[in-house]
């Protein structure tokens, strides 16, 4: 078990949190989806939510996101408690629907969606360039190939030039070619400083994160880097060792 | 055919109808509510409690046989003392039509019936209660001689178009039905697509979104209003060219008011039909589900908006509901431009516009109330 939040060696001088959980619980009906989630994530680094299917990671990000209000507990991006109108001009979202608008152009959803965040157009070129969409401008979405509609739905989430960026499940339906585009881009924003919350269910991206939040039930099971929590787990495969943790969360929960 | 095949296609159609929880109450109760409504109507919406005003100049026999037989048929008779007064009642709406008896009409004379004329189809129904009272009374009064009547309406010409009763109601019908449609399916797909939930994850308000619909859509319901009321009101001839008969564009149907105001007020009905559509696509999953909210939502406003059926007023326990129906006062606006030639000075049709703008208004309200919810 590791959800509390590891002290930080250099927290005196570092930066405050970039995203913060404090004992959110969100429950619909009976169901706890997330249940009892609290950690500090650093800014400029890349967190990686996994878990299976269910395992609360879209909730935790709706409740994060302030799209959703938490049952208990709070959450906060950037020191502002969510939900925060004002905080989403600073927070780019790929939900996991590409939530693109099919019968727009390339150019203009990627436009659209910068006068939605209210800012200036400058972002769109760039956003568009760095998912490799920037000579398909004048395509319409619905034409794009799978592939390429993930890559604008990312583009979308960018062309404000976020702080804090919420990935769901990015690369569902990717190829495992633009998989590696994807993960590259990602690192590139985070070096200029992005903090990027990544959810996946699968395993082999999660060694590209600087930082893994293991999810299951609605509760972070394990925190750590891909090789902490393999040598915690004594495996060599991340797999094995989230279902060690599982195993442990069960035994510890019963 | 194999059985086993048959049965499983069968399980599952059911299964996949059963889980779908709104079509199903739609399928059993829409069809209730709208043949219940319409047998309502037919019963009760006809037979409105009738008034009149008397205006009995004729000999006595006449006199005295006249206002029992009248009352006799459940019509409320007022006396008036002549033709001017009897208009007066008329207009001012205390009375539906007058009645106006010569001094000869035991020999001939023709006795007049003036109605408003705003609704020709709830005119002559009550002209068939008032007529079959009347003829009897007066046929045993003359002797068997039955008393020409002659109908004269306060507004309008009387018109022998028998598009003009319909017009209003069905310009404004049609027009709601797909303002409505239109919107539905479009903010569902918003809805499922994906990009509302994204929008919401903009700085983008619930206000600025229903807006945003509204004047989108609006630019196209004011090009649709603008291009089906110079259809149904225009007519353009077209001569003769070679061996090309002539012929005519438009159904020019004879209005005596201002279509500018006609614009105004199908436009209002459209801005409404606008949030109705954004407002439904809540409750529904798929665009069949936003059909199925037709015979729900918008039949019962066309039945007792007066489409088909003259409504002079509601029956008693639908009221309540008619209050929040746009489509009744939008008709009847429609019917005071249309017929009587009314402006912003007649009470009436500014009070039918005021509330149209109010449902817009408060049907939008809503409408964003519901955009911000837990999607899933």
């Amino acid at each position: 078990m590791n959800s509390v939040p590891e002290p930080d060696p250099k927290a005196a001088t570092a930066p405050t949190a970039a995203v913060r959980a404090v004992d959110l619980v969100k429950r619909f009906g009976e169901l706890a989806a997330v249940d009892g989630v609290t950690f500090d994530l650093a800014p400029g680094r890349i967190y990686g939510l996994l878990g299976p299917n269910g395992s609360g990671k879209t909730t935790l990000i709706r409740l994060l996101t302030g799209m959703t209000h938490p049952t208990a507990g709070h959450a906060e991006v950037l020191e502002t408690p969510m939900p925060s109108r004002p905080m989403l001009e600073r927070i780019g979202y790929m939900t996991q629907a590409d939530g693109i608008y099919p019968a727009l152009s390339v150019a203009e959803n990627a436009r659209f969606f910068a006068d939605a965040y209210g800012t200036d157009r400058s972002g769109v070129a760039e956003a568009l360039e760095l998912v490799d969409l920037a000579d398909r401008t004048k395509a319409l979405a619905g034409t794009l190939s799978g592939g390429q509609r993930r890559r604008l739905s990312l583009a979308c989430a960018l062309v404000h030039r976020p702080s804090v960026l919420f990935l769901d499940e990015p690369t569902v339906g990717v190829d495992p070619l633009l998989r590696v585009q994807f993960w590259a881009r990602f690192r590139s924003l985070a070096d200029a400083g992005t903090t990027i919350i990544v959810s996946s269910h699968v395993m082999d991206e999660a060694d590209r994160c600087d930082e893994l939040l293991f999810m299951r039930g609605g509760h972070v099971i394990a925190r750590g880097s891909g090789d902490e929590l393999r040598r915690q787990a004594a495996t060599d495969d991340l797999e094995q060792a989230f279902l060690t943790f599982t195993v442990d969360g069960l035994e510890t929960a019963s | 055919m194999s059985l086993r095949r048959l049965r499983a296609l069968v399980r599952r159609v059911v299964a996949e109808v059963r889980r779908d929880r709104p079509s199903l109450a739609l399928l059993f109760i829409a069809p209730i509510i709208v043949t219940g409504l319409l047998t309502y109507i037919l019963r009760e919406g006809q037979s409105p409690d009738l008034a009149l005003a008397l205006v009995n100049q004729g000999p006595p026999p006449a006199a005295l046989l006249l206002t029992p037989a009248l009352e006799k048929a459940g019509i409320d008779v007022q006396p008036a003392a002549d033709e001017a007064a009897a208009r007066h009642l008329v207009q001012d709406g205390s009375v539906s039509l007058a009645l106006i008896i010569p001094q000869d009409v035991t020999t001939g004379g023709g006795v007049k019936v003036v109605t408003l004329g705003l609704d020709p189809l709830a005119d002559g129904t009550d002209l068939r209660t008032v007529g079959a009272a009347l003829t009897s009374a007066l046929a045993r009064a003359a002797g068997g001689v039955v008393p020409k009547i002659e109908q004269v309406t306060i507004y309008g010409t009387g018109s022998d178009d028998p598009m003009v009763p319909f017009a209003p109601a069905i310009v404004a019908f049609f027009l709601y039905f797909f303002v409505y449609l239109l919107t539905g399916v479009s903010f569902l797909r918003e809805r499922t697509g994906g990009t509302l939930e994204r929008l919401m994850a903009t700085p983008v308000t619930r206000g600025e979104v229903v807006g945003g619909y509204l004047v989108g859509f609006g630019l196209f319901a004011t090009i649709q209003v603008a291009i089906l009321l110079t259809w149904a009101l225009g007519t353009v001839h077209v001569p003769s060219i070679g061996p090309l008969p002539a012929f005519s564009i438009g159904l020019g149907i004879p209005i005596v008011g201002s279509p500018v105001i006609a614009f105004l007020v199908v436009l209002l009905l459209g801005l409404g039909a606008i949030s109705l559509g954004i407002f439904l696509s809540t409750f529904a999953r798929t665009e069949l589900q936003v059909i199925q909210f037709i015979p729900v939502v918008l039949v019962p406003q066309f039945l007792l908006s007066g489409v088909l059926f003259p409504i002079e007023s509601p029956p008693g326990i639908l009221q309540p509901l008619v209050a929040f129906m746009p489509l009744h006062y939008a008709v009847d606006a429609l019917r005071l431009v249309f017929v009587e030639g009314a402006d912003f000075a007649t009470s009436q049709l500014a009070v039918d516009v005021a509330l149209l703008a109010v449902i817009a208004a408060l049907f939008g309200v809503v409408a964003s109330l519901t955009i911000r919810r837990d999607v899933v």
